[in-house]
């Protein structure tokens, strides 16, 4: 018997793995429902039988176990998921095999929309809502591609357009009225 | 429906339908059980009670804290006679639950019984709004108004009798199908058999050791296999098929088909010089394909009928025309390569299912790697495996290199247990025959490192607990929680990786073994559908047939004089499937003994006058109840039998003409139900709203 | 004839002009000339990682913005990435609940928008509307177009060439919303490859995740990085010349991520670049200079064969 190899990423793992000691005013009973009203189906139903742990491409590389996750989510360890909300690639291998149908990639996703609540925000996560605002697609133009794209004869990117100013508004109108500028600090870029 | 016309009409005075029997004013006794404080801590009865005494046509009643008890009942049969009561509203449970027992009741106090009426102030009122007591007991008041109204009208009926043929029919030959025969034929009852395939010994016969006390599995069936195929009551009809059911309980019509075997089973004797001859060489099905087989063959040494069979498909005579080696050899002349399928009529009383199951295949490009590996197997595999008649004289071997594995792993729920592929069930055996075969494996090579892939292990039944510890502690089997998430085939030794997190240590470990074992679950076998469809069985959610009570009547059927047996009703183990049998031959036994039945005549009514001779009630009926005749004028008209009617009034709810009458569940009865809920102290709810509307 | 709105998201025209050339060359009059139009006023779909991850609310909104435009175009959408893929056919699948979609369309108001579905023939006086339907460029090839047609069009088979073929997650999974092709088993991008000319080679865990999507890369890029750096050594270890995707975002981790562990690295595409190449465009027009790892090995080993 061999335990899988992991390679740890430096700085990751102090992040992933808190303390170990738990104390009961860390156990929040209505945990399992607040996943739920963001998405997740009921952990409480889990068989904890692992096999998302094994298809986890994650698990797998770091010191961070679907499985695990799960079931401090049944517990209502609030902190011990903190660390662990944005390593999840979203693959939904966990989801194809999970025998008890709780789909762990969507727990997951409910997870990141509480930290997001509870102000634990990584930074891509604005940057990507800033180049949304401005420039209508998650991803900065870039002045290098622009020349290729002409090369090319495919013409500027529309984002450069005076047409797609009413586009940028849009974006900018709906994001406001779903108060996601205040939920991410962003307020300062939508112009409402 | 009818004529809103009854409506219309003042419930006090409208007086009962001419029924032929009754034309003076019902004397109605009213009956409110408490049912301890079931009903009673919710509604308040005595209110109740007091309500109905001024219910017009009510000339008694009571209310009483257990009704159903001995001294309620003699109650109420007091109050009948001396009340001089003719019609009985009693106000409880379910009539699921004891119509039955207040029908007898009443019939003590020398009412038909059919003059009875149940309300449910139980499931339907108490136990719903346990909240709400005032209101509860509104509820309850209008529910005894509407039973009240109905009872004024209900019509005194007879229960018809007819014979049944003490005959049975069983369907499937496993160990539960030839237990309920052999019960049977020792009462003295004639019993067809019937069983598709070639052998009569079902899964069983394939197993090798039986858990929890190691029994050989083929060492205790054989014995009764043979004593069927000798018992004079019982006839053997291996190698068919039930093609066709009709009738109903006591009188059932069945047409058998006797598949051809190609050899005339008087005739054969056994012997065998056939196969030795016969150049066809296949896979033997019962081996699981280990094992190979003439294509003149009998599935096992200890077949029964010990007769031969040709499987057509891989004869060489019915591929080329030509060979015939066989019948040169045959001194007995029994194989006829003319001979065609044949069919029974049977007439049978009662029939028992025992279709058994077959085991879950695992899919095609899945985790598990079935069908790409060589060494992962499955259980039933396995069993021929290890069993001393087996392709390997019960030397465990690998496929890929004939040797014996050195290290084999278990995996557990494989197509039981997960909501992904539909399969939510619990198969209940495959904890134990996968600790049981771990148990062989070490006796028969104590070096062999065993380890169980498992979920939770469920060891539920009489040693089987004992046994897990057992074989866990002494013959150290390891037992590592966690579901494999990964199989993967070193391509030189063949030998496979199982990648998996074992959850009790939270670690995810690859380990490498020789053979890996997979514990597949149970499903319904394939023939069911169809003699489900045949015979016309519900199938519950998991796909096995549905019991009439989950509790009450597990051997039952929704249709009367068909009863259950073994794993067509749900997965079990061969105790529970061998209880099953004698609970279902016993069930079978007692309407055979009694030698005739009741027929409910709940049922429904054609008026010749208003048919038409549709047709629309054959097809809507579920139970084939109607059919349509020539009257004497020759016109075409629906006539119902009756014994097949349960009653249900689709056919009268369907019927465009309105000919057809539901007994019981008339029009102006529904009707008069419908008014008394609408109605308040005898004043029409709706009336003042109507009254506004210019109605 | 179906009619599309191309849907090119944000990774291809900012950072793979050449997929975008390549797309717009195998559907225009070089290719199959299919009815497919540009319709300029589609944002961001946007990216499931950032936005389904951190406010379903705002997600759909947006979605659904974008899916408005197809609507009123009566076009199906054809994505050419995975992550625009999967939030787009979520987004429809969450407005097939009436709540959901009134709930979004009282907020859409405020911009002038209103989803409704595809009107469908009616029935009666009852208007009928369907989902907007969204498609991938790997599925509509296949189905729409057809892998005769593609091998017809083939005319410099790419013979000799290897290739290992990457799904990506979110073209597989989750299976709730979608049954483009089999979770376990999927074909279609494998068929494609091979109609192309080429052989598609199968390698140890090809169904596994190329490391970017769910914010991963964002996040923990050597995380990201080391899961490719797998991929990469199941690849390697067949002896691929090249890996070709359906998904620009899985292209651009797996062209990215390379050279954090390799010098050369195995040269990545989009299937369109792949299918143009083999439909005889001239390489250059694919912008493979845009490419981390040099697509050279690859093409000296065509003009070879």
């Amino acid at each position: 018997m061999g335990e899988v190899e992991k390679t740890f990423i430096s700085g990751l793992k102090e992040e992933l793995v808190e303390e170990k000691v738990i104390d009961e005013s860390q156990l929040d009973p209505n945990f399992a429902k607040e996943i739920k009203k963001y998405g997740g189906k009921d952990v409480m139903t889990c068989l904890q039988c692992g096999n998302c742990t094994g298809v986890c491409p994650i698990s797998l590389k770091i010191d961070y176990k679907t499985r695990s996750i799960i079931k401090y989510c049944q517990f209502g360890l609030r902190t011990y998921t903190l660390g662990t909300r944005w390593v999840c690639a979203t693959c939904y291998r966990c989801y194809e095999h999970c025998p008890a149908d709780i789909n762990p990639a969507e727990v997951m996703i409910a997870l990141r929309h509480i930290a997001v609540r509870e102000g634990v925000i990584p930074p891509f996560i604005k940057v990507a809502a800033t180049n949304l605002v401005r420039y209508g697609q998650s991803v900065k133009p870039d002045e290098e591609i622009n020349k290729i794209r002409k090369e090319l004869g495919l013409g500027d990117i529309h984002t450069f357009s005076p047409d797609f100013k009413k586009v940028l508004r849009e974006i900018s109108v709906l994001i406001h009225a779903s108060k996601y500028d205040k939920l991410i600090g962003i307020e300062d870029e939508v112009m409402v | 429906m009818g004529s809103p016309e009854p409506l219309k009409k003042d419930p006090v005075t409208s007086t009962p339908p001419a029924t032929g029997t009754e034309t003076t004013t019902p004397r109605i006794g009213v009956f409110v059980c408490h049912c301890g404080s079931n009903i009673a801590g919710v509604v308040d009865c005595p209110r109740v009670t007091e309500v109905a005494s001024k219910m017009p046509g009510v000339v008694v009643a009571r209310d009483n804290k257990y009704t159903c008890s001995d001294l309620g009942q003699d109650e109420i049969v007091k109050a009948i006679v001396e009340a001089k009561v003719d019609r009985v509203v009693i106000a409880s449970c379910s009539p699921r639950m004891h119509e039955p027992t207040f029908r007898a009741c009443i019939q003590r106090a020398g009412l038909n019984p059919y003059v009875l009426h149940m309300v449910n102030i139980r499931e339907q009122c108490s136990w719903v709004h346990n909240q709400e007591k005032q209101r509860a007991t509104e509820k309850a008041i209008d529910l005894v108004r509407m039973g009240v109204s109905k009872a004024a009208r209900l019509i005194p009926l007879e229960a018809r009798e007819v014979p049944v043929e003490p005959k049975a029919l069983i369907v499937g030959g496993g160990v539960a199908g030839i237990q309920a025969a052999l019960d049977l034929g020792n009462m003295g009852f004639k019993v067809y058999l019937v069983e598709s395939k070639p052998s009569i010994g079902g899964v069983m016969a394939q197993l090798d050791k039986t858990f929890p006390t190691g029994d050989c599995a083929i060492c205790i069936l054989a014995p009764k296999m043979v004593e069927l195929a000798r018992h004079p009551n019982v006839t053997l009809l291996s190698y068919s098929e039930v093609e066709e059911v009709k009738g109903y309980i006591g009188n059932y019509e069945v047409k058998v088909r006797r598949k051809s075997r190609y050899v005339h089973e008087d005739k054969c004797v056994g012997c065998g010089v056939c196969a030795e001859v016969c150049p066809v060489k296949v896979d033997n099905e019962f081996d699981m394909g280990f094992g190979k087989r003439k294509a003149i063959y009998v599935p096992f040494p200890q077949a029964v009928p010990l007769k031969y069979t040709i499987d057509k498909e891989n004869c060489l005579h019915f591929k080329t025309g030509k060979c015939l080696l066989c019948v040169k050899e045959c001194t007995n002349k029994a194989i006829d390569h003319k001979m065609e399928d044949e069919v029974l009529d049977l007439k049978v009383g009662t029939i028992i299912v025992a279709t058994g199951f077959q085991t879950y295949v695992p899919m095609k490009k899945g985790v598990y790697k079935y069908w790409e590996y060589e060494n992962v197997i499955t259980a039933l595999e396995l069993e021929r495996l290890l069993n001393a008649s087996g392709p390997t004289g019960g030397h465990l071997i690998r496929p890929s290199d004939q040797k014996t594995p050195r290290r084999v792993a278990f995996i557990q729920c494989v197509g039981s247990r997960n909501k992904k592929i539909d399969r939510n069930y619990c198969s209940r055996v495959c904890c134990m025959y996968a600790i049981k075969n771990a148990q062989i494996i070490k006796e028969h090579e104590p070096g062999t490192e065993i380890a169980v892939y498992y979920n939770d292990i469920r060891a539920f039944g009489k040693g089987f607990e004992e046994l897990y510890h057992r074989v866990r502690e002494e013959f150290g089997v390891e037992f590592i929680r966690g579901r494999p998430a990964k199989l993967s085939e070193n391509r030189e030794t063949k030998s496979i990786m199982i990648r998996a997190e074992e959850t009790l240590m939270s670690k995810i470990t690859e380990r490498e073994f020789d053979l890996i074992v997979l514990s597949v679950g149970l499903l319904p076998s394939e023939g069911s559908k169809r003699i489900g469809k045949t015979l016309g069985l519900s199938l519950s959610s998991d796909g096995f047939f549905a019991e009439a009570h989950p509790k009450l009547r597990p051997v039952d059927t929704a249709t009367d004089g068909v009863f259950l047996a073994g794993c067509a009703q749900s997965p079990k183990d061969i105790p529970d499937s061998v209880a099953q049998a004698k609970a279902a031959a016993s069930s079978a036994a007692a309407i055979m003994f009694s030698g005739k039945v009741k027929i409910e005549p709940l049922t429904v009514e054609v008026d010749e006058s208003l048919c038409v001779g549709c047709g629309l009630c054959v097809e809507q009926c579920p139970y084939g109840a109607p059919e349509l005749i020539q009257n004497e004028e020759g016109r075409t008209r629906a006539r119902i039998i009756e014994a097949l009617c349960h009653g249900c009034g689709t056919c009268a709810a369907s019927c465009p003409q309105n000919a057809i009458t539901a007994k019981q569940f008339t029009d102006e009865q529904i009707c008069s139900e419908l008014t008394a809920a609408l109605s308040q102290n005898g004043q029409a709810k709706t009336a003042g709203k109507k009254a506004e509307e210019g109605v | 004839m179906t009619s599309y709105a191309y849907f090119f998201g944000c990774v291809i025209p900012n950072r793979y002009p050449g997929v975008e050339y390549a797309v717009r060359w195998v559907c225009g009059k070089e290719g199959y000339d299919m009815d497919v139009k540009d319709v300029p006023d589609f944002s961001c779909c946007p990216v499931p990682g950032i936005f389904y991850s951190t406010d379903k609310e705002t997600w759909l909104l947006l979605a659904t913005r974008n899916l408005v435009l197809a609507q009123d175009e009566r076009r199906e959408i054809l994505t050419v990435c995975n992550g625009c893929l999967t939030s787009l056919m979520k987004a429809s699948e969450y407005l097939k609940d009436p709540k959901s979609m009134g709930k979004v369309n009282r907020v859409l108001a405020q911009v002038g928008k209103k989803y409704t579905g595809v009107p469908k023939k009616s029935e009666g006086k009852r208007k009928v509307f369907e989902p907007v339907s969204v498609r991938h460029y790997i599925e509509v090839m296949a189905n729409d177009i057809g892998l005769e047609a593609i091998a017809a069009k083939a005319k410099r088979p790419l013979k000799n060439i290897k290739v290992a073929v990457h799904y990506g997650c979110h073209y597989l999974r989750p299976t709730e919303s979608r049954t483009i092709d089999d979770p376990n088993n999927p074909v279609l991008l494998d068929k494609i490859v091979e109609a192309c000319g080429a052989t598609s080679v199968d390698y140890e865990d090809k169904l596994d995740c190329c490391g970017a999507g769910g914010g991963v890369r964002s996040h923990v890029v050597d995380l990201a990085n080391s899961l490719t750096q797998d991929k990469c050594r199941n690849i390697s270890d067949v002896g691929a010349d090249c890996i070709v995707t359906g998904c620009p975002f899985c292209l651009l981790q797996f062209d990215n991520a390379q050279k954090s562990f390799s010098k050369d690295g195995i040269p990545v595409m989009h299937v369109s670049q792949f299918q143009a190449l083999s439909m005889g465009i001239d390489p250059i027009s694919l912008g493979f200079d845009t490419h981390h790892v040099s697509a050279h090995s690859l093409l000296r080993k065509l003009r070879g064969a």
